[in-house]
């Protein structure tokens, strides 16, 4: 059977996680089709792409040793179709896609299709943002657009935003071996439309049509609002000396971002200053007339790249409105103290069963048969003779604890 | 890509593969391809820069070495692998294409310390003293606390003795010295355990916070073992020649050659040395666990560097005031608190010495490349320990 591999390298924000956590969780029914999805933990394509990408990852890194060697060898493995996806892939270098697409059998004759994700410019800058916020950045949404905006590309964010967003090269970089047919963007459709049409195109994309999949979502990446963000960036402002990435993922990212302010609905969206808005514009029209004639598989429509126009009403995320700030605020404090009764609960069960563990081992140790044994062993232990006795007698029973 | 410039781009990638040092400006050849994608600018500039180091040393990097740095990727988050201006179409798409040799020795550095890493990974961890399995039953308890460049490598080889340290009755020796030379022993000791952020960024805040780091400390340490064992237990050593004596080495001194059994110093380290370990220990992090880094570095890594040029790591001429007074307020609170001292007490005031003249700033990017270069050049000609 051909070896084929559908390698998904990006783009953020166009519905990643909600894709890795259908194929993830729907690993026995893509097998039984021959698919195979190789991940044991949900996010162990990420970790494979961080270890292939040689990336600090806030403490993750050292959860990714070797993942890309073992990642890279299940698919060898695997006779038939494999899927690879992760956005972070967008990112890799032209050596690094190099190495990837070598130890993954490309020269082996395996088939490889590079399938990426898209979604208009115009709503991804400030999505990344948001993602930079959702990951301790205090940085301003004035600051952070002036960086993207600066030709030199110099900096860790704005160098980070162009490698995973700028579609032409990202291509380049994971295209530039491959035939075009074997080059497949998925285009996220424009706001508003049936929900169910970015999964139909990438069940298209993948060939997962007619397949019965579950496609309940469990783990998505949901946005928030302005002055959800702003609250989030204030707390990073405040909070990131103090808080450690292991503790900061599960209570700011999960509980308070994901969990929390991404269900308030009523707040102003995040969106492009209207004078940056043409500056976007203008990139996605040029990103579009290339990618067009570079003759690449379009599952969707071109046209989804072209952003809407600019908002009427423009919310500054720097500027926020205080009583909104102060609305989420509220929500948020409300969740840390329903976390916080949760997790007392919890302690105070956890130290029920332990006051009961060491109440039963008080009583088991109160048996006089219990302290005869305890004596007995002391006696032994005091003499030579006595101590190669006891020995003899664990050996015997067939364990090698030192407990009487 | 145009051809010319495509074929004068392979023509410089198998010029330097050959050992050439022309830079890309210069250069006029013309090459076929030779590969499935150009090399970036960062990787061919460093094999350039190789280059020139070995003709200086009249040496040669190996055949795998460069191909190594022709197929490496910078780690981390960062300028992304460049094309080399000239060699492409003015493409509107990617980051803007360069001259090799305007390229930051930081970029240079970043690609070094990729290999770097992955060449202590393979030599592994050689440590010098493995801990005893015979532990001395008469040894004197302790407990040492304090500068850890000072305290980490007595307490090893204190431990590979037999003598570890811990048990009922413990001293606890509190080890230090100047303030400004434990600031920078403290940035020293990060470096070669979880890495750091650059000197400066990691010691500016403190000074402007009008604090010191916690393992310089040397007041709180003291406070906080006293609360633990009382103060009657805690010794704080500015004197190196009082600590045999509290670690109940004398005797053993005397019996033995006193150079074997001597307690080990700190190694001292170039600044640049030191900004490499911490560069190289971000890189480690990514390959190994964070106990096998801390190996790496101190025990493979280290012996390497003691011989690298380059002035030691001082603290900023700007600071020292800051220093001095920390190290008042420190000796004065220690006084106060009736900690028996082993030195003379004013030893926490910086010595001049070590202090930076001003205008000088610590590691510098060049030293740093520099260094990286030998390194890779000593490692592939078998120079390394």
């Amino acid at each position: 059977m051909t070896r084929r591999l559908l390698l998904h390298v990006g783009t953020p924000k166009t519905g990643t996680s909600y894709l890795q956590d259908v194929l993830h969780r729907n690993r026995r029914t893509l097998a039984a089709a021959g698919i195979s999805y190789p991940a044991d933990r949900f996010d162990a394509h990420f970790l494979a792409a961080l270890d292939l990408m040689r990336l600090p990852w806030g403490g993750l890194e050292t959860e990714a040793i070797g993942a890309w060697d073992r990642l890279a060898e299940q698919v060898r493995d695997h006779h038939g179709t494999s899927i690879i996806s992760h956005e972070i892939f967008a990112a890799a270098s032209r050596s690094q896609v190099g190495r990837a697409l070598r130890d993954l059998g490309h020269d082996d004759g395996t088939e490889v299709h590079v399938v990426l994700s898209v979604r208009d410019l115009v709503r991804q800058v400030p999505a990344e943002w948001q993602e930079n916020v959702k990951h301790r950045s205090s940085i301003s949404y004035a600051r952070f657009l002036r960086q993207v905006q600066d030709p030199a590309r110099e900096g860790r964010i704005a160098s980070w935003f162009w490698s995973v967003q700028e579609i032409p090269d990202i291509l380049n970089r994971w295209g530039h071996d491959l035939p075009p047919e074997h080059v497949h963007l998925v285009t996220v459709p424009p706001p508003g439309g049936p929900p169910e049409v970015l999964w139909e195109r990438f069940s298209e994309a993948f060939g997962l049509g007619g397949l019965d999949l579950d496609l309940e979502a469990e783990r998505v990446n949901p946005s928030l609002g302005v002055p959800e963000t702003a609250l989030i960036r204030r707390i990073n402002a405040a909070a990131n000396r103090q808080l450690p990435p292991a503790d900061y993922r599960p209570l700011v990212r999960e509980l308070l971002a994901h969990q929390t302010l991404s269900q308030r609905t009523g707040s102003p969206r995040l969106a492009l200053p209207p004078e940056v808005h043409p500056w976007v514009r203008e990139l996605e029209d040029s990103w579009v007339a290339e990618i067009r004639e570079r003759g690449y598989d379009v599952v969707g429509d071109l046209a989804d790249l072209e952003g809407g126009p600019p908002p009427t009403a423009w919310a500054d995320p720097d500027q926020p409105s205080e009583k909104q700030v102060a609305g989420a605020a509220v929500d948020a404090i409300k969740a840390l103290l329903l976390e916080n009764g949760r997790l007392q609960q919890e302690a105070a069960r956890l130290r029920g069963d332990l006051d009961a563990a060491h109440h039963d081992l008080e009583r088991s140790y109160l048996r006089p048969t219990y302290r005869l044994r305890e004596k007995a062993v002391r006696r032994l232990q005091d003499a030579r003779l006595g101590r190669v006795a006891l020995r003899a007698y664990r050996v015997g029973r067939g364990r090698s604890s030192r407990s009487a | 890509m145009t051809v010319s410039g495509e074929r004068r781009a392979w023509g410089w990638v198998a010029h330097l593969r050959d050992g050439g040092t022309t830079p890309w400006a210069d250069w006029r050849g013309e090459g076929t391809r030779e590969g499935v994608y150009l090399p970036g600018a960062q990787q061919l500039e460093l094999l350039r820069r190789l280059h020139l180091a070995a003709h200086r040393d009249g040496g040669r990097p190996s055949p795998r070495l460069v191909e190594r740095i022709v197929e490496a990727s910078a780690p981390g988050r960062g300028t992304p692998d460049l094309e080399l201006v000239g060699a492409t179409d003015a493409s509107p798409f990617g980051p803007r294409p360069v001259d090799p040799v305007d390229l930051p020795d930081a970029e240079l550095t970043r690609v070094a310390t990729s290999l770097i890493a992955e060449d202590l990974v393979a030599a592994g961890a050689r440590r010098p003293h493995e801990a005893s399995p015979l532990i001395r039953p008469w040894r004197t308890r302790y407990r040492l606390v304090g500068d850890p460049w000072l305290a980490d490598p007595v307490r090893e080889a204190l431990v590979a003795r037999g003598r570890p340290p811990g048990g009922r009755g413990s001293v606890v020796v509190v080890l230090g010295r100047d303030v400004a030379t434990m600031v920078a022993d403290a940035w020293t000791s990060r470096c070669f355990d979880e890495g750091s952020v650059p000197w400066r960024e990691w010691l500016d805040p403190f000074a402007a916070g009008h604090r010191v780091p916690p393992r310089v400390d040397l007041e709180r340490a003291a406070a906080t073992w006293a609360r633990r064992v009382g103060p009657a237990r805690v010794r704080v050593v500015l004197d190196p020649g009082a600590l045999p004596r509290l670690l109940g080495q004398r005797r053993a001194q005397r019996r033995r050659r006193a150079q074997r059994r001597a307690l080990p110093q700190p190694p001292a380290l170039a600044a640049d040395a030191v900004d490499l370990a911490r560069q190289v220990a971000a890189v480690l992090g990514l390959l190994v666990l964070p106990s096998q880094r801390a190996d790496l570095l101190r025990h493979t890594f280290l012996p390497r560097l003691l011989d690298a040029p380059g002035p030691p790591l001082l603290l900023p001429a700007e600071h020292a005031e800051w220093a001095t007074q920390r190290a008042v307020r420190m000796r004065d609170r220690m006084l106060r608190a009736g900690y028996a001292v082993h030195g003379d007490p004013d030893r926490l005031v910086p010595r001049p010495e070590a202090v930076a003249p001003a205008g000088a700033s610590g590691p510098t990017d060049a030293g740093v490349l520099a260094l990286a270069v030998r390194l890779m050049l000593d490692e592939t000609q078998g120079g390394s320990p």
